[in-house]
This record gives structure tokens, sequence and C-alpha cells, in this order.
């Protein structure tokens, strides 16, 4: 019989009870990506809850590549799922999202002056999410790539930081050949058809004053394309990088340059907290310095970085929109660069006294985010970076010429981008 | 009582007999109707999982549907078919898929033939060679690719230490289109003989120890008996073994995925493995879909000739 009671009080509680907590306490759950810090992110999370009380804030994390949960978040919004709110995109997945209608734009939240909102991040990251005047998703945080290089080997051997690739090349030949070290590879880049690899086709192409996509339109430059590709074989040819460079992806750069066997290697921000680890056999012998440019052109990056996007699907857009407006704020940004070393979207926390002191190299690595530049943007970017990035593979692998290469390259992308 | 009326109740009572008999019919039905019962479930349920997705995909795939442009499907034709036949890709990944299915199925045969022979020797202990042909089988198609990506890596793989060893320079096997098509096949043909292997056994033993009694009463060699008596009995084993391997070797898309993702470049991309990407990665349905079409119906003429093979064959 008290059972019979306990239970019936029980149940008369959920049916008060539950619609009251339901208005009081909204709950929103966001997915980040796992080699991001998600530890580090959790912590702005609780900081947000402390300050709203009414919110709680769950957090998703999953596959550890930018491919990986691009095909996660696929499904989940074809499926048209509600339990996603808030997502961290890769940057060049805004317009995507936008396009197949799949975020909601933040403009009503931030108000009348949206202009004057974007500009306070750096001009790149206020390009990259907004579209047609509809500011898609605000910045995570900021990322571009850099060249990496063994200061003790260079120092060793009187070789400075080259300014271009024939500079490195004979640099790289120089160490190589006095260090007689049959595991020792002078460059390591991308190689493998993964994303990486569309940068790996982009950096000279860039470096050379041309664009991919232009307005939306395909403005390839064959010749470009093959002095770009021609780049990266005859550094596998010459021997300055491995055989088996096809077979590289962007943490095989990582783990083969922390063991000490590269003496000049191409990644992102990431790496650098890695060398500076303990398992690292590099540990403060790593300089890092922005790319060389082509002989002739101008020293370009390839801008990365991540953004807060809104789910059309969520049921707390306005909720889910707040929160990514404090996650997006110059007080994160300042967190997560002291306490996860991620490379700031706002121009002023690179210059903050804290985080100076915390990751001295940013102070360099601001001019190298501002001279980054986009990959394409494009609804159809997946197509693009798929074919751009078979191609750089295929050229390396020797299946194809550089110039078989650059025309297969420009007849396929003739195909997506009309 | 009017002759209407008598009319009129004459017809009920005939009615009502109709119905007795309808019942009747129902409850006894006739051997026809019982079969048409009996098959209407399954009939339904096959309706339901392979009608209406196959007529499903051939009306996704004259419609131009992108998940990624947010816009609904427009009817479009024969548009993605157009594309299809303009597509450089498309002829790559075909022309590999067709390569594979030459070159593995016939491999797979010969391979999962001497398995079978071996395993049907008289061995005192049956259950190792027996086991050791199941094994290859009963692993998971990318369990396979993953295990001889290993095998095959140009610096930690057991292929090139093997290589090496015997005075042979390594080959950086997944750097070349030749070689990486060349370790796919075999890895291929590893996984799936012993499938072949199994079907052949089966067949090897329904074949009476008399009619090799009386070959060798009458002097003929090991040799003779073989292609006199083995091959021409295991033909019906063979051919099915065929079938199924045929099919799924047009199908393949889990060894590639897993060993090379189609690469160098597209060099070892298959059909299938375009089609999950332009579907899961692109989100491109309608031209995912005309692709899986040409696939079904590529499909559908091998099994159609293996069909009328057997036919001819009595």
């Amino acid at each position: 019989m008290i059972s019979k009671r306990a239970l019936a009080v029980l149940l008369a509680g959920f049916a008060i009870g539950s619609p009251l907590t339901a208005s009081a306490q909204t709950q929103l759950r966001a997915f980040v990506s796992s080699q991001h810090r998600p530890d580090v992110w959790r912590k702005a999370f609780d900081l947000y809850e402390a300050r709203n009380p009414g919110i709680k804030v769950g957090l998703e994390t999953g596959g550890n590549t930018s491919d990986a949960q691009a095909q996660y978040l696929n499904t989940v919004m074809t499926a048209k799922d509600t339990s996603l709110d808030v997502l961290i995109l890769d940057v060049i997945r805004p317009a995507q999202y936008a396009a197949a209608g799949w975020t909601v734009p933040f403009n009503e939240v931030i108000g009348s002056d949206t202009a004057a909102y974007m500009q306070r991040y750096l001009p790149a990251y206020a390009e990259a999410n907004t579209i047609d005047g509809k500011v898609v998703a605000l910045p995570a945080f900021a990322d571009a790539m850099f060249l990496y290089y063994r200061k003790d080997l260079l120092e060793k051997h009187g070789v400075n930081p080259p300014q271009n690739w024939d500079e490195l090349a004979v640099s790289a030949k120089k160490i190589l050949g006095a260090e007689k070290s049959e595991n020792l590879q002078g460059l390591s880049f991308q190689g493998k058809a993964i994303e990486g690899a569309v940068c790996t086709f982009l950096l000279p192409y860039w470096s050379m004053g041309k664009q991919l996509v232009s307005n939306g339109k395909l403005s390839f430059d064959r010749d470009t394309a093959v002095k770009s590709l021609k780049l990266w074989k005859d550094f596998a040819d010459q021997g300055v990088a491995k055989k088996n460079i096809a077979e590289v992806a962007t943490d095989d750069t990582r783990k083969e340059f922390q063991a000490g066997n590269v003496v000049f290697a191409v990644n992102w921000s990431y790496a650098w907290g890695q060398f500076q680890g303990p398992e690292s056999a590099v540990k403060d012998k790593v300089g890092v310095v922005k790319l060389p440019a082509v002989a002739g052109g101008s020293s370009v990056s390839c801008l990365g970085g991540w953004e807060w996007g809104v789910s059309t699907y969520s049921k707390n857009k306005t909720e889910a929109q707040k929160f990514v407006q404090f996650l997006s704020s110059p007080e994160i940004s300042k967190f997560m660069a002291i306490n996860a070393a991620l490379l700031p979207q706002f121009p002023d926390v690179y210059a903050d006294a804290e985080v100076v002191k915390a990751v001295p190299w940013f102070a360099q690595a601001r001019a190298v985010v501002d001279t980054a530049k986009s990959r394409p943007v494009t609804p159809r970017y997946n197509e693009v970076s798929e074919i751009v990035r078979t191609t750089v593979n295929a050229v390396l692998a020797g299946t194809v010429t550089p110039e078989q290469g650059a025309d297969q390259m420009e007849g396929r992308l003739r195909r997506v981008l009309r | 009582m009017t002759a209407a009326a008598s009319q009129k109740q004459g017809s009920a009572q005939a009615q009502s007999r109709n119905g007795g008999s309808l019942w009747l019919r129902v409850l006894d039905p006739g051997e026809r109707t019982l079969a048409l019962l009996l098959l209407a479930p399954t009939a339904l349920l096959l309706a339901l999982i392979i009608v209406y997705p196959v007529g499903r995909l051939i009306w996704t795939s004259v419609h131009t549907l992108s998940l990624t442009s947010g816009a609904p499907a427009v009817f479009s034709g024969l548009e993605n078919y157009q594309l299809m036949l303009e597509d450089p890709v498309f002829w790559e990944t075909t022309r590999n898929t067709v390569l594979i299915t030459l070159i593995t199925v016939p491999g797979a045969l010969v391979v999962g033939l001497c398995l079978a022979l071996m395993a049907n020797l008289p061995f005192r202990a049956k259950w190792p060679v027996r086991l050791s042909l199941l094994i290859p089988w009963a692993l998971p198609l990318s369990f396979a690719g993953l295990i001889f990506a290993w095998f095959f890596h140009s610096e930690y793989g057991v292929v090139n230490d093997v290589l090496r060893r015997i005075g042979l320079p390594g080959v950086i096997w997944f750097n070349s289109a030749g070689w990486a098509f060349a370790a796919i096949c075999l890895t291929i043909i590893w996984k799936t003989s012993s499938f072949m292997a199994l079907i052949i056994l089966a067949g090897l033993q329904t074949i009476p120890r008399s009619l090799y009694e009386a070959a060798d009463v009458d002097g003929a060699g090991r040799l003779r008996q073989f292609w006199e008596i083995t091959l021409p009995l295991l033909r019906p084993s063979i051919v099915v073994a065929l079938i199924f391997r045929t099919i799924t070797a047009l199908q393949t898309f889990d060894i590639p995925f897993t060993m090379t993702r189609g690469g160098p470049g597209t060099a070892t991309a298959t059909l299938a493995m375009y089609i999950h990407q332009n579907t899961v990665d692109f989100l491109d349905l309608g031209y995912g879909s005309a692709l899986a079409v040409v696939m079904f119906a590529l499909s559908m003429i091998v099994t159609a000739l293996y069909l009328r093979m057997i036919r001819a064959r009595g």
C-alpha cells in the first residue's frame, strides 16, 4: 500500500514538476571536434552555465579528422536530428551548411550593425562566415599552415630559414648531404588524398597570385597549376621529400618531425604544442616561420580555423545563438589561447600580455594568419576538395604527369563549378 | 405471396448459398488460391524491401536531388545519365571494377579449387585444414583490408620485409597505380578463395568413390581422372560459386576502401566506392542513384548470363 501511495505521489510530482523544470531549464547540446581540446571547451561551457543558471550545456565529441566529423554531421543534419543545437565546423563548411539550410543566421541576435560586429574578428574569418550579408556562423578559433624547421640543424650547417621553395630545396640538400642519415628527410608535407592535400596544391598556386575560384566561378590557371604540381613532385624526385610522400597525411608529418626525422615540415599550428611535449625528440629544437613563397611570388598560408554554427533543427535556437556569441567572444578566445594553445580569432588577443606569456610564438603567428587565404567558398566544396586532393595524390604517386593532372583537374572542376 | 416476392426470396436463398460457397472456398481453397495466399506475405515483404527501394532508386536517378543545395527534388529526365557518360571518373571506376572482377574471380576459382582438392585429401587430422579454410571467409572484409594494408605498407609491412630478405628491392605498393591494384587483387583473392573452396569441397564430397575406382581399373591416371571425372561433376558447384563471387566482385567496396581509399588518385577506386562517395560524402543523391542503377543493371546482366549458361548446359 505504501509503495502504491509513494508511486502516486511520485507520478503527481512528475506531472506537476516536469513542465516547471522545462520552463526553468534550457538544455543545449554542442558538438566539439575531438582534436580541439574538448576538455578545455568544457571549462568554457561550465563558465557559461555558472553565469546563466537556467542553462545546461551538454558536450558531444567524435571523429578525429575534419572529414570524419563532416560525415557524422552530414548524417545528423540530413536526418533533421534535433538533438544537437551547436556545431563546431571546419572553416570550409559554413558556406556549405548555409546553402543546405542547416544553420540559422545570427543577424537577428547580433542586432542592427552586423558589419561592425564582424569587424572585430580577423578579416579572413569575418569573410568566411558572412554569406550574402548573412552571418552564418561565428569564429571559434583561427589556424593557418606554417613552416616548421629544425633550429639546431639549420644553425649547425649555417643555413637561414628559407624565403622561397628553391632556397628550401638547396638548404635541405645541403643538410641531408652533410648529415648522411638514412632516416632524415628534407621536407615533409601532405601528399595523401586528404583535406590537407588541397592546401598542398593551393599554397604555390596562390603564391603565384592566382585564384582557383572567383565570384563563384572557376578561374583555373593551367600553367600555374602545372607549376604547383611540379614543385611538389620535384621535391620527391630530387630526394628532398621521401619517395612515398603520396602516403603522408597531416599527422604523419607531425609524427616524423617529432621523431627527429625531418628538417622542414609544412603543418598546422597544433603541431607546435606536440613538438614541445614530453614525448618529443625535438623539444626546444624547433623553429616556426611563415611558409616559403614561389620564387618571385608572395608568401601565403592556407586558412584553417573552426566556426560555431547553430542547427536549423535546434529547439532552442535563440538560447543556442547567445551561447555561441559567448563562445566566440574575446574573453573565451583568450581563455582558449592560454589553456588550449588555439590561435585567437581576434587581432587584439594576440597582443594580450597573458597570452604572450603563455604562448610566446603566437606573436609571430599573427602575421601568418593575416596572409592566409581561404579555400574556395562553394556549397559543392566537398567535390572540389576531392578533385584537387586526388589529383595531387596521383601526381605525387607518378600515376599522371603534372600536365595531365592539371588537365584532369580542370576538366573535373568545370563539371562541378559550371 | 406474390410472384415478385417469391422470386426475391428465391434469389436471397441463392445468394446465401453463394455466400456459403465463398466461405467454403476461403476455408477450403483450391490449390492455386492456397498457393497465392501462402505466397502473399513473402510477396508483400519483398515488395516492401526490394521493389520499393529499387523503384525509389530509379525515381531518384531521374531527378536532380542534392541535399547540400537545400532545394527539393526536380525532375531532370536522363540528365544524370548524360553527366555520367561524360564523367571520366565514372569510366575509370567502372573499368577498375570490371578488371577486379576479371582478375579476382578466376584467381579465386583456381586458388579455391586447389585448396578444396588439398582439403579433400585423406588427412588424419581434417579439422585444422578445414578451420584454416574457414578463417579468411569468416573475417570481415574491412578487417582483411586493414590487415593487408599493413602487410603491404612500404616501410613497416611484412611483404617488403620478406622481399628485402631475399635480396629484392622493396616496393612502395600504394604509391603506384599498378602495384596498388595488384595488392588489392591479391588481398581479394586471399579473402574470397576460401569461400570458393568451401563450396567446391562440398561438391567434391558428393562425387562417388566408385567412379575413381572404376577409372583406376580402366587404367586412367590421376590427371585424366581429374579432367574426366572431378571437373565435369564439379561443374554445378563451380557455377554456383562463380555466380556468387562475380556479383560480390562487381560490388567490391570494403577492401579497396580500407586499403587505398581508391588511391593513388582514383586508380583503385571502384564503382561501388564512387556511388558511396557521391551519396554519402557529396550528398548528391540524384547522381549517386543513377550510378547505382547502372551497377544494378550490370549485376542483373551478369546473373542472367550465368543463368542462361546453366540452362544451356542442362
